[in-house]
Protein backbone atom coordinates (compact mmCIF):
# COMPACT_ATOMS: atom_id res chain seq x y z
CA UNK A 1 0.00 0.00 0.00
CA UNK A 2 1.41 3.58 -1.11
CA UNK A 3 1.37 6.06 1.74
CA UNK A 4 -0.93 8.32 0.64
CA UNK A 5 -3.12 5.58 0.31
CA UNK A 6 -2.48 4.58 3.91
CA UNK A 7 -2.81 7.77 5.49
CA UNK A 8 -6.14 7.86 3.80
CA UNK A 9 -7.39 4.95 5.44
CA UNK A 10 -5.89 6.43 8.35
CA UNK A 11 -7.93 9.60 8.44
CA UNK A 12 -10.80 7.35 7.74
CA UNK A 13 -10.59 5.21 10.48
CA UNK A 14 -9.82 7.27 13.05
CA UNK A 15 -13.09 9.59 12.03
CA UNK A 16 -15.12 6.28 11.93
CA UNK A 17 -14.18 5.09 15.31
CA UNK A 18 -14.81 8.44 17.04
CA UNK A 19 -18.20 8.48 15.11
CA UNK A 20 -18.91 5.10 16.04
CA UNK A 21 -18.23 5.56 19.48
CA UNK A 22 -20.93 8.58 19.69
CA UNK A 23 -23.94 6.30 20.76
CA UNK A 24 -24.75 5.19 17.09
CA UNK A 25 -25.74 1.46 17.06
CA UNK A 26 -25.09 0.63 13.41
CA UNK A 27 -21.45 -1.23 13.57
CA UNK A 28 -19.26 -2.94 10.93
CA UNK A 29 -18.63 -5.69 13.05
CA UNK A 30 -14.25 -6.66 13.43
CA UNK A 31 -13.20 -8.93 10.76
CA UNK A 32 -12.79 -12.29 12.46
CA UNK A 33 -11.22 -11.05 15.98
CA UNK A 34 -11.69 -9.44 18.88
CA UNK A 35 -14.45 -6.21 19.51
CA UNK A 36 -15.02 -3.45 21.98
CA UNK A 37 -18.71 -4.06 22.12
CA UNK A 38 -19.89 -0.43 21.79
CA UNK A 39 -23.37 -1.47 20.43
CA UNK A 40 -23.53 -4.74 22.71
CA UNK A 41 -25.82 -4.45 25.77
CA UNK A 42 -23.53 -3.35 28.72
CA UNK A 43 -24.59 -5.81 31.44
CA UNK A 44 -26.43 -9.11 29.62
CA UNK A 45 -29.65 -10.75 31.74
CA UNK A 46 -29.00 -14.30 30.69
CA UNK A 47 -30.40 -17.46 31.94
CA UNK A 48 -29.16 -20.11 30.54
CA UNK A 49 -30.01 -24.02 30.70
CA UNK A 50 -27.49 -26.93 31.82
CA UNK A 51 -28.05 -30.23 30.51
CA UNK A 52 -29.87 -31.30 33.11
CA UNK A 53 -32.47 -28.62 32.18
CA UNK A 54 -31.56 -26.40 35.89
CA UNK A 55 -31.28 -22.69 35.23
CA UNK A 56 -27.53 -21.24 35.01
CA UNK A 57 -27.75 -17.12 35.37
CA UNK A 58 -24.72 -15.37 34.28
CA UNK A 59 -25.23 -13.26 37.45
CA UNK A 60 -24.92 -16.48 39.34
CA UNK A 61 -21.03 -15.74 37.89
CA UNK A 62 -20.52 -12.75 39.19
CA UNK A 63 -17.07 -12.15 41.12
CA UNK A 64 -15.43 -14.11 38.45
CA UNK A 65 -13.85 -13.23 34.92
CA UNK A 66 -15.78 -15.15 32.30
CA UNK A 67 -15.41 -16.55 28.58
CA UNK A 68 -18.50 -17.62 27.43
CA UNK A 69 -18.15 -19.41 24.20
CA UNK A 70 -20.71 -19.79 21.99
CA UNK A 71 -19.47 -23.34 20.19
CA UNK A 72 -21.40 -26.53 18.70
CA UNK A 73 -20.52 -30.38 18.55
CA UNK A 74 -20.81 -29.83 14.32
CA UNK A 75 -18.57 -27.12 14.22
CA UNK A 76 -15.06 -27.92 13.08
CA UNK A 77 -13.73 -24.11 14.13
CA UNK A 78 -15.32 -24.37 17.62
CA UNK A 79 -14.00 -28.04 18.03
CA UNK A 80 -10.35 -26.85 17.05
CA UNK A 81 -9.94 -24.53 20.03
CA UNK A 82 -11.44 -26.65 23.28
CA UNK A 83 -7.81 -27.65 23.88
CA UNK A 84 -6.82 -23.74 24.36
CA UNK A 85 -10.22 -23.68 26.42
CA UNK A 86 -9.38 -26.25 28.78
CA UNK A 87 -5.93 -25.31 28.74
CA UNK A 88 -7.36 -21.39 30.36
CA UNK A 89 -9.66 -23.41 32.86
CA UNK A 90 -7.03 -25.18 33.91
CA UNK A 91 -4.83 -22.84 34.10
CA UNK A 92 -6.74 -19.25 35.30
CA UNK A 93 -9.87 -21.19 37.51
CA UNK A 94 -7.87 -21.17 40.70
CA UNK A 95 -7.62 -17.24 39.81
CA UNK A 96 -11.02 -16.39 39.45
CA UNK A 97 -11.64 -17.62 36.07
CA UNK A 98 -14.34 -19.60 34.57
CA UNK A 99 -15.47 -20.34 30.79
CA UNK A 100 -18.70 -21.14 30.06
CA UNK A 101 -19.52 -23.16 27.30
CA UNK A 102 -22.80 -22.31 25.41
CA UNK A 103 -24.03 -25.19 22.71
CA UNK A 104 -26.09 -23.91 20.11
CA UNK A 105 -27.66 -25.73 17.38
CA UNK A 106 -27.44 -28.88 19.07
CA UNK A 107 -29.19 -31.12 21.57
CA UNK A 108 -28.22 -31.90 24.71
CA UNK A 109 -27.84 -35.89 24.36
CA UNK A 110 -25.38 -35.42 21.63
CA UNK A 111 -23.80 -32.34 24.26
CA UNK A 112 -23.91 -34.83 26.92
CA UNK A 113 -22.40 -37.20 24.91
CA UNK A 114 -19.81 -35.01 23.26
CA UNK A 115 -18.07 -33.78 26.77
CA UNK A 116 -18.14 -36.77 28.15
CA UNK A 117 -16.45 -38.98 25.91
CA UNK A 118 -14.49 -36.64 23.19
CA UNK A 119 -10.68 -36.40 24.58
CA UNK A 120 -8.37 -33.58 23.59
CA UNK A 121 -5.02 -33.67 23.51
CA UNK A 122 -4.18 -30.25 25.91
CA UNK A 123 -0.14 -30.26 25.75
CA UNK A 124 0.29 -33.75 24.78
CA UNK A 125 -2.12 -35.01 27.86
CA UNK A 126 -5.44 -36.98 26.57
CA UNK A 127 -8.37 -34.04 28.22
CA UNK A 128 -12.35 -33.85 27.87
CA UNK A 129 -13.91 -30.67 28.57
CA UNK A 130 -13.18 -29.61 31.90
CA UNK A 131 -15.53 -26.33 32.48
CA UNK A 132 -19.31 -25.67 32.48
CA UNK A 133 -21.61 -26.89 29.69
CA UNK A 134 -25.33 -24.65 29.42
CA UNK A 135 -27.39 -25.06 26.14
CA UNK A 136 -27.25 -21.74 23.79
CA UNK A 137 -30.08 -20.63 21.92
CA UNK A 138 -31.28 -17.88 19.39
CA UNK A 139 -33.17 -15.80 22.33
CA UNK A 140 -29.85 -15.97 24.56
CA UNK A 141 -27.78 -15.32 21.23
CA UNK A 142 -29.72 -12.11 20.73
CA UNK A 143 -29.10 -10.78 24.40
CA UNK A 144 -25.52 -10.95 23.49
CA UNK A 145 -26.16 -8.98 20.65
CA UNK A 146 -26.44 -11.61 18.00
CA UNK A 147 -24.21 -13.93 16.86
CA UNK A 148 -22.33 -13.38 13.20
CA UNK A 149 -20.98 -16.92 13.53
CA UNK A 150 -19.76 -19.52 15.53
CA UNK A 151 -17.48 -19.61 17.52
CA UNK A 152 -18.19 -16.46 18.79
CA UNK A 153 -16.70 -15.78 22.84
CA UNK A 154 -17.84 -12.80 25.18
CA UNK A 155 -15.34 -11.87 27.76
CA UNK A 156 -17.29 -10.58 30.93
CA UNK A 157 -15.53 -8.72 33.67
CA UNK A 158 -16.30 -9.80 37.14
CA UNK A 159 -19.02 -7.37 37.46
CA UNK A 160 -20.35 -8.76 34.63
CA UNK A 161 -20.53 -6.59 31.79
CA UNK A 162 -19.02 -7.49 28.24
CA UNK A 163 -15.17 -6.09 27.78
CA UNK A 164 -14.64 -7.81 24.23
CA UNK A 165 -16.19 -9.86 21.81
CA UNK A 166 -14.18 -12.70 19.84
CA UNK A 167 -15.80 -13.79 16.54
CA UNK A 168 -14.32 -17.16 14.90
CA UNK A 169 -11.35 -18.96 15.88
CA UNK A 170 -9.76 -17.49 18.90
CA UNK A 171 -6.03 -16.51 18.90
CA UNK A 172 -4.59 -18.25 22.00
CA UNK A 173 -2.03 -15.08 22.51
CA UNK A 174 -4.66 -12.67 22.41
CA UNK A 175 -7.15 -14.21 24.59
CA UNK A 176 -5.00 -15.05 26.96
CA UNK A 177 -3.65 -11.46 27.03
CA UNK A 178 -7.27 -10.31 27.57
CA UNK A 179 -8.04 -12.80 30.26
CA UNK A 180 -4.91 -11.75 32.21
CA UNK A 181 -5.97 -8.15 31.94
CA UNK A 182 -9.35 -8.20 34.22
CA UNK A 183 -7.73 -11.06 36.35
CA UNK B 1 -24.91 16.26 14.35
CA UNK B 2 -28.34 13.88 15.00
CA UNK B 3 -28.11 10.49 15.56
CA UNK B 4 -29.75 9.37 13.16
CA UNK B 5 -27.04 11.49 10.62
CA UNK B 6 -24.33 10.57 13.02
CA UNK B 7 -25.06 6.84 12.25
CA UNK B 8 -25.46 7.26 8.57
CA UNK B 9 -22.22 8.95 8.30
CA UNK B 10 -20.33 6.55 10.70
CA UNK B 11 -21.78 3.04 8.46
CA UNK B 12 -20.80 5.06 5.19
CA UNK B 13 -17.22 5.59 6.53
CA UNK B 14 -17.03 2.18 8.02
CA UNK B 15 -18.07 0.93 4.42
CA UNK B 16 -16.04 3.15 2.71
CA UNK B 17 -12.73 1.60 4.54
CA UNK B 18 -14.03 -1.92 4.19
CA UNK B 19 -13.57 -1.13 0.41
CA UNK B 20 -10.97 1.23 0.33
CA UNK B 21 -9.02 -1.91 2.65
CA UNK B 22 -10.48 -4.56 0.24
CA UNK B 23 -9.21 -2.44 -2.49
CA UNK B 24 -5.47 -2.54 -0.72
CA UNK B 25 -5.13 -5.70 1.06
CA UNK B 26 -6.31 -9.20 0.34
CA UNK B 27 -9.29 -10.27 1.51
CA UNK B 28 -9.37 -12.01 5.36
CA UNK B 29 -9.46 -15.28 5.50
CA UNK B 30 -11.07 -14.82 9.48
CA UNK B 31 -14.16 -12.17 8.12
CA UNK B 32 -17.35 -12.37 10.19
CA UNK B 33 -19.58 -14.63 8.72
CA UNK B 34 -22.19 -13.16 5.70
CA UNK B 35 -25.62 -14.63 6.12
CA UNK B 36 -26.71 -18.01 4.30
CA UNK B 37 -28.28 -16.12 1.52
CA UNK B 38 -25.37 -14.36 0.52
CA UNK B 39 -22.92 -17.60 0.83
CA UNK B 40 -25.09 -19.66 -0.65
CA UNK B 41 -27.16 -19.23 -4.36
CA UNK B 42 -29.13 -22.09 -5.77
CA UNK B 43 -30.72 -22.34 -9.58
CA UNK B 44 -32.69 -25.19 -10.63
CA UNK B 45 -33.17 -27.44 -13.73
CA UNK B 46 -35.04 -29.94 -15.06
CA UNK B 47 -33.97 -32.47 -17.86
CA UNK B 48 -36.72 -33.03 -19.65
CA UNK B 49 -39.41 -30.26 -21.53
CA UNK B 50 -42.23 -31.45 -20.92
CA UNK B 51 -42.26 -34.30 -18.82
CA UNK B 52 -44.22 -37.37 -20.29
CA UNK B 53 -45.98 -39.71 -17.59
CA UNK B 54 -44.03 -42.62 -16.78
CA UNK B 55 -40.74 -41.83 -18.00
CA UNK B 56 -37.70 -41.16 -15.75
CA UNK B 57 -36.59 -37.77 -15.47
CA UNK B 58 -33.59 -35.25 -13.54
CA UNK B 59 -34.31 -32.33 -11.58
CA UNK B 60 -30.70 -30.52 -10.47
CA UNK B 61 -29.82 -27.62 -7.93
CA UNK B 62 -26.68 -26.03 -8.81
CA UNK B 63 -25.25 -24.47 -5.59
CA UNK B 64 -22.61 -21.53 -6.01
CA UNK B 65 -20.79 -21.09 -2.59
CA UNK B 66 -19.18 -17.67 -1.90
CA UNK B 67 -15.43 -17.43 -2.16
CA UNK B 68 -13.80 -17.96 0.84
CA UNK B 69 -16.37 -20.37 2.12
CA UNK B 70 -17.27 -24.13 2.14
CA UNK B 71 -19.77 -26.59 3.18
CA UNK B 72 -19.31 -30.25 4.23
CA UNK B 73 -20.22 -32.47 1.69
CA UNK B 74 -23.02 -35.43 1.43
CA UNK B 75 -20.40 -37.29 3.17
CA UNK B 76 -18.78 -35.45 5.80
CA UNK B 77 -14.94 -36.83 7.04
CA UNK B 78 -16.97 -37.32 10.93
CA UNK B 79 -19.83 -37.75 11.98
CA UNK B 80 -20.50 -35.29 13.99
CA UNK B 81 -20.50 -32.45 11.11
CA UNK B 82 -23.74 -31.87 9.14
CA UNK B 83 -23.89 -33.37 5.65
CA UNK B 84 -25.48 -31.52 2.87
CA UNK B 85 -28.78 -32.94 1.79
CA UNK B 86 -31.58 -32.34 -0.92
CA UNK B 87 -34.85 -33.62 -0.04
CA UNK B 88 -37.78 -33.35 -2.37
CA UNK B 89 -41.88 -32.94 -0.92
CA UNK B 90 -43.52 -35.10 -3.49
CA UNK B 91 -46.15 -33.91 -4.79
CA UNK B 92 -48.80 -37.04 -5.18
CA UNK B 93 -48.08 -39.10 -8.54
CA UNK B 94 -44.17 -38.49 -8.17
CA UNK B 95 -41.64 -40.99 -7.04
CA UNK B 96 -38.23 -40.64 -6.29
CA UNK B 97 -35.53 -42.65 -7.37
CA UNK B 98 -32.47 -41.63 -6.48
CA UNK B 99 -30.07 -38.41 -4.90
CA UNK B 100 -27.07 -38.04 -6.50
CA UNK B 101 -24.20 -36.13 -4.87
CA UNK B 102 -20.95 -35.03 -6.14
CA UNK B 103 -17.82 -36.66 -4.40
CA UNK B 104 -16.89 -33.78 -2.22
CA UNK B 105 -13.23 -32.43 -2.23
CA UNK B 106 -10.93 -33.20 0.87
CA UNK B 107 -9.16 -29.71 2.04
CA UNK B 108 -7.15 -28.33 4.82
CA UNK B 109 -8.00 -25.26 7.42
CA UNK B 110 -6.70 -22.99 9.29
CA UNK B 111 -9.25 -24.60 12.27
CA UNK B 112 -8.06 -28.36 10.93
CA UNK B 113 -4.73 -28.64 9.89
CA UNK B 114 -3.78 -32.02 10.28
CA UNK B 115 -7.08 -33.39 9.60
CA UNK B 116 -8.44 -32.95 6.02
CA UNK B 117 -12.76 -32.06 5.86
CA UNK B 118 -14.51 -33.35 2.92
CA UNK B 119 -16.07 -30.08 1.61
CA UNK B 120 -18.04 -28.66 -1.66
CA UNK B 121 -16.69 -25.25 -3.03
CA UNK B 122 -17.31 -23.07 -5.76
CA UNK B 123 -20.18 -25.03 -7.65
CA UNK B 124 -21.60 -27.73 -7.02
CA UNK B 125 -24.39 -29.96 -9.11
CA UNK B 126 -26.98 -31.95 -6.77
CA UNK B 127 -29.22 -34.09 -8.74
CA UNK B 128 -32.73 -36.19 -8.00
CA UNK B 129 -33.68 -39.06 -10.36
CA UNK B 130 -37.75 -38.73 -10.38
CA UNK B 131 -40.93 -40.44 -12.23
CA UNK B 132 -44.31 -38.56 -12.79
CA UNK B 133 -46.45 -41.73 -12.84
CA UNK B 134 -50.38 -41.58 -13.72
CA UNK B 135 -51.34 -39.97 -10.48
CA UNK B 136 -49.41 -36.88 -11.47
CA UNK B 137 -51.35 -33.83 -12.18
CA UNK B 138 -50.96 -32.61 -15.91
CA UNK B 139 -50.09 -29.68 -16.70
CA UNK B 140 -47.80 -27.03 -14.89
CA UNK B 141 -46.32 -28.65 -11.41
CA UNK B 142 -44.17 -27.74 -9.06
CA UNK B 143 -41.93 -29.96 -6.79
CA UNK B 144 -40.71 -28.32 -3.19
CA UNK B 145 -37.31 -29.38 -2.76
CA UNK B 146 -35.28 -27.98 1.06
CA UNK B 147 -31.65 -28.21 0.42
CA UNK B 148 -29.66 -28.24 3.74
CA UNK B 149 -26.08 -27.37 4.54
CA UNK B 150 -23.97 -25.93 7.19
CA UNK B 151 -21.50 -23.45 5.61
CA UNK B 152 -18.19 -22.12 7.26
CA UNK B 153 -15.33 -19.61 6.38
CA UNK B 154 -12.21 -19.88 7.13
CA UNK B 155 -12.39 -19.19 10.91
CA UNK B 156 -15.97 -19.29 11.72
CA UNK B 157 -19.09 -21.17 10.55
CA UNK B 158 -22.58 -20.55 10.12
CA UNK B 159 -25.28 -22.87 11.74
CA UNK B 160 -27.03 -25.21 9.86
CA UNK B 161 -30.22 -24.06 7.59
CA UNK B 162 -32.94 -25.24 5.26
CA UNK B 163 -33.30 -23.10 2.13
CA UNK B 164 -36.11 -23.98 0.02
CA UNK B 165 -35.68 -24.44 -3.12
CA UNK B 166 -38.72 -25.09 -6.28
CA UNK B 167 -38.09 -27.22 -9.33
CA UNK B 168 -41.09 -26.00 -12.20
CA UNK B 169 -42.19 -28.71 -14.76
CA UNK B 170 -44.57 -29.54 -17.02
CA UNK B 171 -46.36 -32.91 -16.90
CA UNK B 172 -47.71 -34.23 -20.13
CA UNK B 173 -49.67 -37.50 -21.25
CA UNK B 174 -47.12 -40.86 -21.51
CA UNK B 175 -46.16 -40.98 -24.89
CA UNK B 176 -45.94 -37.10 -25.38
CA UNK B 177 -43.58 -35.53 -27.54
CA UNK B 178 -40.53 -34.29 -24.81
CA UNK B 179 -37.07 -32.68 -25.56
CA UNK B 180 -34.02 -33.27 -23.37
CA UNK B 181 -33.31 -29.55 -21.79
CA UNK B 182 -30.19 -28.56 -20.07
CA UNK B 183 -27.55 -31.15 -21.73
CA UNK B 184 -24.83 -28.98 -20.52
CA UNK B 185 -26.11 -29.50 -16.97
CA UNK B 186 -27.52 -33.24 -17.39
CA UNK B 187 -24.91 -34.76 -19.87
CA UNK B 188 -21.91 -33.57 -17.46
CA UNK B 189 -20.34 -36.11 -15.18
CA UNK B 190 -21.56 -34.85 -11.20
CA UNK B 191 -18.79 -33.24 -9.77
CA UNK B 192 -18.25 -30.56 -7.28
Amino acid sequence: MNRPHAAFLLAIAILAVAVSFSGCKIGVPAAGSASNPAALADEPDVTFKDLQGKDVTLASFKGKVVLVNFWGTWCEPCRGEIPILIGMQQKYSPKGFTLLGAATNDEEKTVDAFIHNTQFNVGGQQMTMNYPIVMGSDDISNKFGGLLGMPTSFLITRDGKIAKRYIGSLNENQIVKDVESQL
Amino acid sequence: MKLAMRCAFGFALSALILISGAAATPAQDNAAPKSPSEIVTTHSFVSLDPVPRGKEFQAAVVVKIASGYHMNSHKPSDSYLIPTTLTPQLPPGFKLAEAIYPAGRDEKFPFSPDKPLNVYSGSVTLRLRLTADDGAALGAATIPVTLRFQACSMSACLPPVKVPVSLELQVVAAGAGSHAAHPEIFSAKPSS
